[in-house]
């Protein structure tokens, strides 16, 4: 008697075991989620996944027809910074050991051309997270029936990043002729990086069409600790605009060196280093009124669904969301499930004819898919006022606030985007002097 | 008929008598049968990828053995072949509208000319002094590439190139017979008199010069062979991953050839063979703790090293083989007697 207790207490431990283990039963929606893992890009893709799997699973999952199916996420390091193989290896993985539904997810664009290709030979749908290079979509338009499986969620391409960047450049010059009413000379310093290459030449050949005189270009080491040298240089060229090119440490060294020594000049450009809630603190509060480009910043709304996610994003993981961490949150939130629950299936063509006419609303704006111009998918990303534009960010006493999109239109006859929460651009006080 | 049965007792008779009295050739034996049979067992796409990659770094390995091992000439910087031909099969191939099977042989060409170039300026120089200067011109070949975004793709590199074939298995195939046929070819250039030659030259350069050999035409052809396989390993990997981009000519690639070629033992082919088809899939299986991939990784070859510094695949050979200290020949471990001259071998 006292065997059989014992015996029937061990089953019921079993299934109990059992139940919190497995609490999914049937099946489920894979998931891939790719990216460096070990780098902040990476990190960010898992984190913004992981948000949108557990919001979805904790409202019962995803209508599947006439099935709930929960999200099973499967991360995937991809390694891609370091060895391009590796990534390839480990979106073959996903595709034949974890046998996924989905992909979202990649970087560095050597990396994704490969992974496309092998997402493609599945016939998977692989929703780019973090590559902005345009040859990517312009291969869905060449060859569909081969690429259709391929969209891009983040960040839009890469002649529309530089447009953006210009767009700043252009509302900071606005802002000082009116203000101070001075002609604008304008300096370019780039971190020398082989992806600063093209945007160099581009600033090159556009900042005279805007209006401003170029002074010259500076490129300093991208690990710099010092840039005195050049500031010295740049302040001697009687440059008022500094329009910076920075993705790395140099970012840093550049505002809180520009700082110290007070040099008359307005930084507006890309300083990823600036996008971080701890710049403030790593250039002791030399980095105020820097100018970069971000995606999200906390109090600046593009529509009713940013606050929401900012305030649980940063509940979370106690940071602003980056870039690929939104993105990849969007694409299985707002693209993928959306999509999967319409078609009632989870079968890719289905869900590839549905999405790419989608028009659908984003934290970060609202998605519409572009064509080329003579109709073709290509399943890049609408840029430009009510679609998808990003934010212009700059540092004002120790607090980063949104100044652009403010009243700006990309055609004169054309709409106008201002978000709530957009504050006016501020000139730093030693430049008016 | 009687022919036939001629040469298959012929070829049993060597395998009795050449192959199986020695465990490392029974082990060779059977990791060309393995390889060979593989698509039997399973057709895993993931597999066979892993296999295929393998493959591909193994024949750069062997080609940086072929340099550095046996001629002593100390290259930081094999990338820099690995690259070119990847970059000349991918443009030769996208431009030249060739297909791979032409493309790959024209891109190892292309490396042989690489090979000469970095050759002829590095033949003064020795030691630290040639393996830095080696190291410089990857470096130097990435400058370019981003300098020539038009023709190169810049940072993107090239993509679209075409893949030799869409079968699995034909893929498979055509990469693992390539790496066996490319280490047996580069085995038999070690063993033949210009093998000796590059030893010598590696051993004492000088004793070479005074026995009447031009090293320097010698040390050239080292670096144009090494070249010539390498650049047929960049060719490869270009058509399978579809795609020629300046990782293949980063620092990271040049080193992880000096480490599979130590790992496995340097002047052997076989050593950095062996070392890649062990550390390659390994590094995959870690992938299950893959926060920690790396790291165990880099335990793994830095225990090897530090207990077996001659190589792993060195390390095994002598515990499963002893050499007549009289003929030299080499014997199973199990041996009491030499095989050939009958002597002791205690």
């Amino acid at each position: 008697m006292k065997i059989m207790t014992l015996g029937w207490r061990l089953a019921l431990t079993c299934c109990i075991v059992m139940v919190m283990c497995f609490p999914a039963w049937g099946r489920t929606i894979k998931i891939g989620v790719i990216g460096p893992m070990q780098f902040v890009q990476g990190k960010g893709h898992w984190a913004g996944a992981t948000m949108a799997a557990d919001e979805i699973n904790a409202r019962g999952g995803v209508q599947v027809g006439g099935e709930k199916m929960k999200i099973e996420l499967i991360k995937a390091d991809s390694n891609e910074f370091i060895n391009v193989a590796d990534a390839t290896n480990a979106m073959e993985r996903l595709m034949t050991q974890d046998k996924v539904d989905f992909v979202v997810g990649g970087f560095r664009t050597e990396a994704v051309f490969p992974m496309q290709d092998i997402a493609m030979d599945y016939k998977k749908i692989f929703i780019d997270c973090g590559a902005a290079t345009t040859a990517l979509c312009t291969r869905v338009a060449e060859n569909y029936n081969r690429y259709k499986y391929f969209f891009r969620q983040t960040p839009f391409n890469d002649i529309y990043l530089v447009r953006t960047s210009f767009a700043h450049l252009a509302m900071a010059a606005a802002v000082m002729k009116k203000e101070l009413n001075v002609p604008i000379k304008c300096a370019i310093v780039a971190e020398k990086a082989a992806w600063t290459d093209g945007m160099i030449k581009a600033a090159q050949a556009t900042i005279p069409k805007l209006g401003m005189e170029l002074v010259g270009t500076w490129q300093p080491s991208d690990k710099a600790t010092d840039v005195t040298a050049e500031l010295s240089a740049i302040q001697k060229s009687g440059a008022n605009v500094v329009f910076t090119i920075f993705s790395a440490s140099v970012g840093i060294t550049f505002a809180r060196q520009a700082g110290e020594l007070k040099i008359p000049a307005a930084q507006v450009g890309i300083n990823v280093e600036a996008q971080k809630d701890g710049f403030w603190e790593a250039t002791k509060g030399m980095g105020n009124y820097v100018f970069t480009t971000n995606t999200y910043c906390r109090g600046v709304e593009y529509n009713e669904l940013t606050t929401p996610f900012m305030d649980k994003f940063i509940k979370r993981f106690n940071e602003t969301p980056t870039y690929t961490a939104g993105g990849t949150h969007d694409a299985i939130l707002y693209a993928l499930v959306p999509s999967i629950e319409a078609v009632g299936s989870l079968d890719a063509d289905k869900i590839v004819a549905h999405l790419e006419n989608r028009e659908y609303k984003v934290p970060s704006g609202i998605v519409k898919y572009e064509k080329t111009k003579d109709g073709k998918p290509t399943h890049d990303l609408t840029w430009g006022p009510g679609y998808l534009t990003s934010l212009g960010v700059q540092w004002q006493d120790g607090k980063l606030v949104g100044v652009w999109p403010n009243k700006w239109k990309l055609a004169p006859d054309g709409p106008e985007a201002t978000y709530k929460g957009i504050v006016p651009m501020k000139l730093p006080p030693w430049l008016k002097k | 008929m009687g022919l036939a049965l001629f040469y298959v007792k012929k070829f049993f008779k060597i395998v009795r008598n050449e192959v199986l009295v020695l465990p490392s050739r029974v082990v060779v034996g059977l990791f060309f049968i393995v390889l060979l049979g593989l698509p039997l067992i399973t057709q895993d796409p993931y597999i066979v990828r892993i296999v295929i990659l393998t493959s591909i770094f193994a024949i750069l390995a062997a080609s940086w053995d072929l340099l550095s091992g046996f001629t002593g000439q100390m290259n930081f910087g094999h990338a820099l072949f690995f690259g070119v031909g990847a970059y000349s099969s991918a443009l030769i191939n996208l431009h030249a509208h060739i297909p791979p099977w032409g493309s790959v042989p024209l891109g190892a060409v292309v490396a042989v000319l690489a090979g000469l170039i970095v050759g002829i300026p590095c033949l003064r120089l020795k030691h630290t002094y040639l393996a830095l200067t080696t190291l410089a011109f990857p470096i130097i070949l990435t400058g370019i590439i981003f300098a020539l975004p038009q023709y190169t793709g810049g940072e993107f590199g090239l993509s679209g190139v075409t893949r030799f074939t869409n079968s699995l298995i034909g893929n498979y195939y055509l990469h693992v017979v390539t790496m066996l046929v490319t280490a047996v070819v580069m085995w038999k250039i070690t063993d033949s008199n210009t093998g000796i030659i590059f030893h010598a030259i590696r051993e004492d350069e000088l004793a070479v010069k005074a026995s009447g050999i031009n090293t320097t035409r010698y040390k050239l052809l080292a670096f144009s062979l090494s070249g010539f396989f390498a650049g047929i390993a960049g060719g490869l990997y270009a058509h399978y991953m579809r795609i020629a981009g300046p990782s293949t000519l980063e620092v990271s690639m040049s080193f992880m050839v000096v480490i599979w070629a130590i790992f496995g033992g340097a002047a052997t082919i076989y050593g950095p063979i062996g070392a890649v088809f062990i550390l390659y899939p390994l590094l995959e299986f870690f992938r299950i703790w893959p926060e920690y991939r790396t790291m165990i990784f880099a335990a793994v070859v830095l225990v090897i090293l530090l207990y077996m510094p001659e190589g792993l695949i060195h390390w095994i050979r002598d515990k499963i083989e002893t050499e007549c200290p009289r003929c030299k020949i080499r014997n199973a471990a199990t041996r009491k007697t030499c095989r050939v001259c009958t002597a002791g071998l205690d």
